[in-house]
């Protein structure tokens, strides 16, 4: 604590700044009291605050579980203890009202989740400046935040100047209806639930939407006929703007993929049904082309840009081979757009593994597979200078903000007749938080902080289900919108619970990492 | 932790009496999770609401203040103190009185500040709604079978709309537990037709405009007249093909005719479209105008084949340079010689307008069409002109082929 030098304005800032229209500017009376009685209790008491929520957050929690009764026993429980903001004492929650009797302490923190408890109120307090502190510390483990020193580097001339634009852009914009809140289906132009999927979790982006929403690209600026990154930036516009209800008719992006001429992708251009990761590779291509540096992302290589389509969904991956013989180790580093994960052969070691049981895989199962059990082949090792046994391990080298995994749901029987296409039903859990440094190349080598733990924990997003075989079904998908989940099924949106979530057939899922969020 | 207790703070997992302490210490933990899970909950649930009531409090003394100071700049903060049950406003500050969870009973929207409504209006948890009070348009989500988060349901896709079976079984399959609840109503519409008998929010599919040939197709159709209009499937591509292998041969020979019949298909969704089974409102008008074109175009074919094989031997003479040009502008234009004219001083106006236009004018087209051949001839010349004028400027977008 102290090293931390304590500068008087750095709080001071927080109650200046305050004053936001429409909240109040303490959790409470007494909060009010605490914080403005003098400048030193308010340093005091913030700074204070801050180490509690470091103790709390990055330190072992066994230390602010455990707590000491007034008859000296010492103990730890799972449930909340409270954590005096006045003094040193850990609290059990009982013993919490004698000890602000007898001290006259009244504030406490949550030792699980760092909220303020004020004994005055009988209840929890959200004062906003600790909440922020709070808020802050749980999402990215640091109290600063790069915009505040870029705030605190302007004069104040500047400030005044930013409230003169604050008044100009009220007075002459219209803001969007509160109605318009991004949820609307998008109807079926025939056989194009596969698109409507892929749209629905693109338009329940975070990143995706905020660059968009934000004029990213214009679509009056732009000069490209049929540019789909037009088109998406009308469909944000009339999915985030709009008070409309009804499904949304996709007509500019369908035509701009008709006309789109990609020759890669160009099987995919029919009016049949056809398979959404490929309309997700096409639409993630076709965007990053325009709004991109232009350059095709040539899949195998290295290659990266600073379109939002790379910043979004692109990571890397690091393929080691190491030479059975000499020793020798290559690596060769790929960017990627998405993980695919396949389940054939998991699904039939199981299988034979655990006959009666019904079949069941983990996500995590296959990542397992895939990024930390090394496989074996056949390399032209250039040391020995001939062909040998090589190890190859995979590892994620760099990961995405939004990562995309598909699980291959499709797989080719030997059978009777000629190989036929059928679709794999195994169920495969998927968790809603997700770490994943597991599956990094620095989770791999070295021993992992806890700051380092929380940079790669990943939350659902979205959720794209097939129903039906593999050459003829449906695509459904689930997006999350705060903490509510919805489904969508082409132009129908309806309210979804986590089980429906977490049960469904899961073709492609969207995480979204957290310290972003 | 396994102190005398054979449970933990919750209370509600509880070890049997004579069980062992191995046993005892598994079930408090059990307990003890549990009341981390409802704790947590509830946290979560206290914070948003208290915030939620707290901001409330604070918009409504804010909004007292500046009723109070009316003074010319409605942004500047007052220097008024005012004081409500919940809060006080001072100098541009506002402090909280006593708990909001108590002192305030709803919450307005910070955004328009209007009331937000608590409860759904529909389905799961609904209360009714006070009529007397204008709420914010964020409402929370219907939860019902059948509908959706805004109560609105959807007219079913029935058979007869043009569509094989195979895609019916295919659209409909998952549809069918959503749809369920409203099967009664949907047949009764899809049978009767009456867009009279549907309830409020029920809806229809809405129609969209094709970006390249600015024609307006029923959603549901969109994606195969895409296929058709843009890409290279379905079999007017052929046609197409072959019109222009045509045309690249002969000029005025072959042309009259192959492009007439291409014409005079409809599109693939309008063929089957029987009037009867329709139901909704823009369906009815998009598939009338559908249906009108089609009609025209199966009389057309008759009358203009003659008109036209007339006209295309004065046109050559008219303009020798872009002889080619023009040919193929009448040969797109086709037996439509009537017809096409007024669509393509349409196509610069905007779509909806277009819809509307369409619908007035044919009648008018068509009458004197019917009626002889000599008026014919004489709208023909016009459209012949018009079509001439136009062909630089809309060359590169001709009519669907």
């Amino acid at each position: 604590m102290a090293a931390r030098p304590t500068t008087p304005a750095s709080p001071k800032n927080v109650k200046v700044n305050s004053p936001v229209p429409g909240t109040p500017l303490f959790g409470c009376e007494h909060v009010q009291l605490l914080l403005s009685n003098s400048q030193d209790v308010t340093n005091s008491s913030i700074q204070y605050y801050k180490m509690l929520l470091r103790v709390i957050f990055d330190k072992d929690p066994l230390i602010s579980q455990t707590s000491k009764a007034s008859d000296g026993q010492i103990t730890t429980s799972l449930t909340s203890n409270y954590l005096c903001l006045q003094c040193s004492a850990i609290l059990p929650e009982e013993e919490r009202v004698k000890h602000g009797n007898k001290k006259s302490h009244r504030f406490y923190v949550d030792s699980r989740n760092g909220s303020l408890f004020c004994q005055f109120c009988e209840d929890f307090v959200w004062d906003p400046t600790l909440e922020d502190l709070r808020i802050r510390k749980m999402g990215t483990g640091s109290f600063s935040n790069r915009k505040r020193k870029h705030e605190e580097m302007f004069s104040d001339a500047v400030k005044d100047s930013i409230k003169e634009e604050q008044r100009y852009i009220n007075a002459n914009t219209t803001a969007a209806s509160c109605r318009a809140d991004g949820l609307r289906g998008i109807y079926n132009a025939g056989a194009t639930c596969y698109q409507n999927v892929v749209l629905q979790s693109f338009l329940h982006n975070p990143l995706l939407r905020n660059f968009y929403l934000s004029d990213g690209h214009q679509s009056s600026d732009c000069h490209v006929p049929h540019c789909l990154s037009c088109a998406m930036d009308d469909m944000f516009q009339d999915f985030y703007a709009l008070e409309n209800t009804n499904g949304y008719t996709a007509a500019n992006i369908l035509s701009g993929f008709w006309i789109s001429e990609k020759k890669a992708f160009e099987n995919l251009v029919t009016t049949k049904e056809q398979d959404a990761h490929e309309f997700f590779q096409f639409l993630a291509e076709e965007l990053h082309e325009r709004n991109g540096d232009g350059k095709r992302p040539e899949t195998g290589s290295e290659h990266s840009c600073n379109c939002i389509i790379h910043q979004t969904f692109y990571g890397k991956l690091q393929n080691q081979t190491t030479c059975q013989n000499c020793g020798g180790v290559t690596n060769a580093v790929e960017s990627f757009l998405d993980l695919s994960l396949g389940l054939e052969n998991l699904a039939r070691r199981k299988s034979k593994k655990e006959p009666k049981t019904e079949l069941s895989l983990t996500l995590q199962d296959c990542l397992d597979e895939e990024y930390i059990k090394s496989d074996k082949c056949e390399y032209r090792c250039r040391n020995c200078n001939s062909s040998q046994q090589a190890r190859r391990d995979h590892s994620i080298k760099l990961l995405p903000n939004v990562l995309s995994v598909q699980l291959k749901r499709f797989e080719f029987k030997q059978g009777g007749r000629d190989r036929a296409a059928s679709k794999i039903r195994t169920k495969v859990q998927f968790p809603l938080q997700l770490n994943m440094l597991p599956y990094t190349t620095r989770g791999q080598s070295e021993s992992a902080s806890q700051e380092l733990n929380r940079s790669c924990i990943y939350d659902l997003l979205s959720v794209v289900e097939h129903v039906g075989e593999i050459d003829t079904g449906h695509y459904m998908s689930y997006c999350r919108v705060g903490d509510q989940w919805f489904s969508f099924n082409d132009h129908r949106v309806e309210l979804a619970n986590k089980s429906a979530v977490l049960g469904s057939q899961a073709y492609l899922l969207f995480y979204i990492i957290r310290s972003l969020a | 932790m396994a102190s005398s207790m054979n449970s933990g703070k919750a209370g509600v997992i509880n070890a049997p009496d004579d069980a062992g302490s191995m046993d005892q210490l598994a079930h408090a933990v059990v307990d003890d999770l549990l009341y981390n899970i409802v704790h947590d909950l509830l946290v979560k649930v206290h914070r948003d609401e208290k915030i939620a009531r707290a901001a409330t409090a604070a918009i409504r003394v804010e909004k007292l203040a500046s009723d109070a100071s009316d003074s010319s700049t409605p942004d500047a903060r007052p220097d008024v103190k005012v004081e409500t049950d919940a809060a006080i406003y001072d100098e541009g500050k506002v402090l909280l009185k006593g708990n909001p969870l108590i002192t305030t009973k709803d919450i307005v929207c910070p955004r328009c500040h209007l009331p937000r409504l608590l409860y759904p209006t529909d389905g799961k948890g609904a209360r009714k709604p006070d009529p007397s009070i204008i709420y914010c348009k964020k409402r929370p989500y219907i939860d019902k079978p059948g509908y959706d988060i805004y109560g609105q349901t959807w007219v079913a896709q029935g058979p007869g709309r043009g569509k094989k079976k195979k895609d019916m079984e295919k659209k409909v399959d998952p549809n069918t537990p959503a749809d369920s609840p409203t099967p009664a109503s949907e047949g009764a519409n899809t049978g009767g037709g009456g867009a009279a008998s549907r309830p409020p929010n029920m809806l229809s599919f809405p129609s969209a405009t094709c970006s390249k040939c600015k024609r307006c197709i029923l959603v549901t159709r969109l994606n195969n007249h895409m296929g058709s209009c843009i890409g290279n499937s379905g079999r007017n591509a052929s046609r197409a093909a072959a019109q222009k292998i045509s045309n690249g041969n002969a000029n005025g020979n072959g042309d009259g005719t192959p492009p007439n019949s291409q014409k005079g298909t409809p599109l693939p969704g309008s063929r089957a479209a029987s009037p009867k089974k329709r139901d909704g409102d823009e369906m009815d008008e998009d598939e009338a105008t559908d249906n009108d074109a089609h009609k025209k175009k199966k009389l057309k074919p008759m009358v203009a084949s003659v008109n036209v094989n007339k006209k295309l031997i004065v046109k050559p003479k008219v303009g020798a340079g872009t002889k080619k040009e023009k040919a193929q502008k009448n040969d797109d234009d086709d037996g439509p010689t009537v017809e096409v004219a007024p669509k393509k001083k349409i196509t610069k106006v905007s779509s909806p307008a277009k819809k509307l236009k369409l619908g007035g004018v044919k009648p008018l087209m068509s009458s004197p069409l019917a009626k002889s051949n000599g008026k014919v001839t004489v709208t023909s010349g016009n459209t012949g002109d018009d079509a001439a004028s136009e062909s630089s400027g809309t060359l590169s977008s001709p009519p669907a082929a």
